[in-house]
């Protein structure tokens, strides 16, 4: 811990002593711009001026929206000295690609939007924390509900490629069928739930769409009743029931008692397998045959403990 | 229906004061398949049948405005939404979707009264000529009615309410050991007839400096069968007699929430979110249990017939976050979750032994901190801590201590390209106890098993990927991920999970005649556990350490999952704008096995077994290839028409599901009778669909 805290002071020095000033040079250039007017805007870019004007910024009913400001240059800033340099590079209005850092082009848009329900906690946000600006994933002129730039899962699939591959996976979540959305379980700008979920714990996430799990049962599973994530995965598997690993092996990693959930299943216990006894269902759902109770039972004795009823 | 009429009426009064647009927009579709095999499983989620589909989107914006969508109407995907307002005033919407979850079409049964609570059949035993049974599909449909509205006119202050019904119907896959234990197994079609209406109200104030919220969120869950009655034929259970396997209870569940927000100086914040929750279930306790040799019913001594459960939570969080100077952002937080089971102690007294259930309960601390640096030379550093603190009502491990350390580092040097690497390492540590037995006792045998939930354990993750656009039309990435979880004090149980991945993608631009696509993504998983086998009846042997006997020896299994999956598709402007060809094709394969292992020392393997015949080969095995041939052609800047050819083949192998058998025996061990939930998954399925879309 010591080592940690000596670490994280060194680099704070580190960063003090070396810190470009960029950020103050960019204001200093501002102070000599002026605005055109966006008819001047409109000029060359006509179409992106018309997504504008039928856009939500562009809706003057809105008090505060960029129509009863500057319009275009409520958010790329004064266009004087574009107009001489409407080049790739170095432009001379604000543009929101990687030119720009992307706090800087966040910034344009929490002048308007800070205030907003669901950016009150975007300080806590790891896209934020990871230089995640609002126009990576937000058209500001076209785009498709809530103009993103693409649609779900798509849109987050461009930087979360391993949730790609495993939302493929023969089990999933039915977010490629476009029937859920990812987020509808996390919250992309920010909250207090773990990889932003938008829950206090991840039983509570599960339990909005699967309420019959919610119990309270006479019997729990108290691995289930922690965390469902004991045993599945949330986006996607090879197994079935989106479960981490295959039954009987993901039981018997916790339950060895003597008799049956400690004995070896073997390719000669499935269907087609020559033990002539024993085989204790090894083939089917293996122990969910008779165990399928396993998220909570109010049955009789053992049979209620054991989740047989 | 109210706010639909509002929504109408207020147009008419005032649009005409602003300028309007009105955009309806249609498309209809003509679906025809030709599906081989498994059809439920090519349907999981999806309604793809032969017939026509329709979509439909309606926009008409002023200052106010409503917006229509529709799609898959008369089908079991369709979707409704209409969403509503005033700019900068209120908002409101109604939404109604459906989604199917298909598991199994035609399984069968000996039972009549499928799809209700009551399971029968005339004659015990029941027949065993499959070809009598009767035919019906596993399958749950969810129909969800939604609506809410939202007021921003009077800002700074904001209300939200949210209103939902969700039906599930269906029959669904459940099971029961017949008789207990080593009886046989019985598959049940469950009746799924559940419905959750849920409620949720937010209110607050949103001004800077200050966010603050308090909301209100209410669930109940009805089922409309708490038990399902049925036959046992594993007894002599009569039709009049039946066994009863219990189903979920109805619950009614509240949270009520305080979220909060100040701005501080030095552009620090700090934010808090303070919760509270209770869910509760009364349920009726049956107060017998069927005896496994008469099938008759024995009655049972509770303490109480009711049992009255009761879980709250609370969930407390604190979190400052600072950004003091440009180059530093810092994150200190905590969180206090609790989760108290507050249910009723039944205990129940029978011949075969008297039982009380235990409450599980748990809380959690969770504290630390995140910092980031943005270095010189466009690196950015995050570093993160954090301490969590589990102790929980378990006899095994009551408490857990997790120390989670974490580093990414971003370099961003470069316009054409970005750098990331990334570790995490965990250690757990666990206060494992003991079972309190005698050493002769079967309990005993958990002295050395650690279960993997909560065992002590290292864990390291190692990352990284490159993104790297040279030009503005080639988009080029990849990145690889390591996992390697040691559970180091297990004895039996799981050992050690290993594991690594990586996804490679690349997009081209050919000016404006093409845009092609390429990716490919492998994961390789191995779960490796140690475990030992007792004979039903014993009293000793349980050290690990003993010397194996042909009846008590230690076994391994090791797990391997290969996933890949790899795709190719083009986008070719055949006339740009005009005509555009699309041509996907997708491939998805996994290769699972298991390699057994019995230390058996001296000791023979058991006869018909050999090293070699008794690894499973096939593990949850299968793949997926689909092709994709799409033409859109934009006759007009108001017509398109889209035709298209999808060949989807999907290829399934499992031990457990291989040689399927609905009535592999009808007594012992061996013993089940099944009705066909999940086998023979393939399928291979043709479909072609033509469209026509006009915007007016």
């Amino acid at each position: 811990m010591k080592r940690l805290v000596f670490s994280l002071s060194i680099l704070f020095v580190l960063s003090l002593a070396l810190n470009d000033r960029s950020a103050a040079g960019n204001k200093s250039a501002e102070v000599n711009m002026s605005y055109v007017g966006s008819e001047i805007c409109a000029s060359c870019h006509a179409g992106l001026y018309d997504a504008f004007v039928k856009s939500v910024h562009g809706k003057k009913m809105i008090p505060d929206s960029p129509a009863n400001k500057k319009e275009c240059e409520s958010c790329h800033g004064p266009g004087s000295e574009h107009i001489f340099k409407p080049g790739r590079k170095d432009r001379g209005i604000v543009v929101f690609n990687s030119q720009i850092a992307a706090k800087e082009r966040s910034s344009k848009c929490l002048a308007c939007h800070e205030e907003s329900k669901s950016l009150a906690f975007w300080d806590m946000s790891k896209h934020k924390s990871s230089d995640v600006s609002c126009d990576n994933c937000h058209s500001i002129h076209y785009g498709t509900e809530k103009y993103l730039k693409a649609a779900e899962p798509d849109l987050c699939f461009n930087c979360h490629k391993d949730i790609r591959s495993q939302s493929n996976k023969q089990s999933h979540h039915p977010l490629k069928e476009g029937a859920i959305k990812c987020s509808d379980c996390h919250n992309p700008m920010g909250g207090f739930g773990m990889k932003m979920v938008k829950a206090d714990s991840v039983n509570e996430l599960c339990y909005k769409c699967h309420s019959e799990k919610r119990g309270p049962f006479m019997w729990e599973h108290p691995p289930v009743a922690e965390k469902c994530l004991n045993c599945h995965v949330p986006h996607g598997s090879n197994h079935s029931k989106l479960l981490t690993e295959k039954v009987p092996f993901l039981c018997q990693n916790c339950h060895n008692e003597i008799g049956h959930p400690g004995t070896i299943y073997t390719k000669l216990e499935t269907f087609k397998g020559t033990a002539s006894s024993g085989k204790n269902r090894m083939f089917a759902k293996a122990c969910l045959n008779c165990h399928s109770n396993v998220h909570g039972s109010n049955g009789p004795l053992a049979r209620g403990s054991h989740w047989l009823r | 229906m109210l706010l639909v009429m509002i929504l109408f009426s207020l147009p008419v009064s005032y649009s005409f004061a602003y300028e309007y647009r009105i955009e309806p927009d249609v498309e209809l579709s003509g679906k025809l398949d030709d599906i081989e095999g498994n059809e439920a499983k090519f349907n999981e989620y999806r309604d793809i049948r032969d017939g026509l589909y329709g979509k439909v989107h309606l926009l008409y914006d002023s200052n106010y405005y409503f917006d229509f969508r529709a799609s898959d109407i008369g089908y079991d995907t369709q979707h409704y939404k209409l969403d509503g307002g005033k700019w900068g005033s209120f908002k409101v919407y109604l939404d109604y979707f459906e989604i199917p979850h298909n598991f199994t079409f035609g399984a069968r049964t000996f039972y009549s009264g499928t799809g209700t609570n009551n399971l029968t059949y005339p004659v015990h035993p029941p027949n065993t000529d499959i070809r009598t049974w009767s035919t019906f599909d596993y399958s749950v449909k969810r129909k969800n009615y939604g609506g809410g509205f939202a007021f921003d006119m009077i800002k700074p202050f904001f209300i939200d309410v949210a209103v939902s019904r969700e039906e599930k119907n269906g029959i669904y896959p459940m099971g029961a050991a017949g008789t207990t234990p080593g009886g046989i197994a019985i598959e049940l079609p469950v009746p799924v007839d559940y419905t959750t209406d849920t409620l949720k109200i937010e209110a607050g104030y949103t001004k800077n400096p200050l966010f603050l919220s308090l909301s209100l969120f209410l669930s109940e869950f009805e089922n409309d069968n708490h038990k399902l009655n049925f036959r046992n034929p594993a007894t002599a259970n009569t039709a009049s007699t039946t066994d009863v396997f219990t189903l979920p209870p109805d619950n009614d569940y509240y949270k009520l929430s305080f979220r909060g927000g100040v701005k501080l100086p030095l552009n620090t914040k700090f934010n808090l979110n303070l919760a509270t929750s209770r869910a509760t279930s009364e349920v009726r306790l049956l107060d017998f249990l069927v005896d496994d040799v008469s099938g008759g019913r024995v009655p049972l001594t509770l303490s109480d017939k009711t049992f009255d459960g009761k879980i709250d939570t609370q969930n407390y969080n604190f979190v400052l976050t600072s950004n003091p100077v440009s180059f530093l952002d810092g994150k200190v937080f905590y969180k206090y979750y609790k989760r108290e089971n507050k249910s009723d102690e039944i205990t129940t007294i029978a011949e075969e032994g008297t039982l009380t259930n235990s409450l599980f309960g748990y809380k959690k601390d969770d504290y630390g901190a995140e910092f980031g640096f943005r270095l010189p030379a466009s690196l950015n550093l995050i570093t993160r801590y954090n301490h969590v603190r589990t102790e929980r009502k378990r006899e095994d491990v009551p408490v857990n201590k997790d120390d989670i350390y974490s580093v990414n580092l971003k370099w961003s040097g470069l316009d054409f390209m970005t750098l990331k690497v990334g570790y995490e390492k965990m250690h757990r540590g666990a206060e494992f106890h003991p079972p309190d037995v005698a050493p002769d006792d079967p309990e005993f045998i958990n002295t050395f098993v650690r279960r993997f939930d909560v065992a002590a354990k290292d864990s390291d993750t190692y990352k990284a990927s490159v993104d790297i656009s040279p030009a503005e039309n080639l988009n080029f990435s990849i990145g690889y991920k390591n996992r390697n979880t040691d559970y180091k004090d297990v004895s039996l149980g799981r050992r050690d999970v290993k594991g690594y991945e990586f996804d490679i993608d690349a997009d081209y631009t050919f000016g404006k005649l093409a845009k092609l696509n390429a990716y490919y993504d492998y994961e390789k998983v191995r779960y490796s556990q140690f475990q030992r086998r007792l004979p039903f009846n014993a009293t000793s042997g349980f050290y690990p350490s003993t010397p194996p006997t042909p009846a008590a020896f230690n076994w391994g299994a090791k797990q391997k999952d290969r996933s890949y999956e790899y795709g190719i598709g083009a986008d070719i402007y055949v006339i740009p704008k005009r005509l555009t060809l699309k041509l996907q094709h997708d491939y998805i394969r996994s290769n699972g096995d298991v390699d057994f292992t019995y230390h058996l020392g001296d000791n023979p393997l058991p006869p018909g077994r050999t090293q070699d015949n008794i690894d499973i080969s096939n593990w949850d095995d299968y793949t997926l290839r689909t092709y994709t041939v799409k033409s859109t052609y934009n006759v007009t800047k108001k017509l398109s028409l889209s035709v298209a050819y999808v060949y989807e083949k999907f290829t399934y192998s499992d031990a457990q599901l291989d040689g399927y058998q609905l009535m592999p025996a009808t007594t012992g061990s061996n013993g089940a009778f099944l009705t066909g939930a999940y086998k023979d998954q393939s399928y291979r399925a043709n479909v072609v669909y033509v469209s026509i879309a006009y915007r007016f």
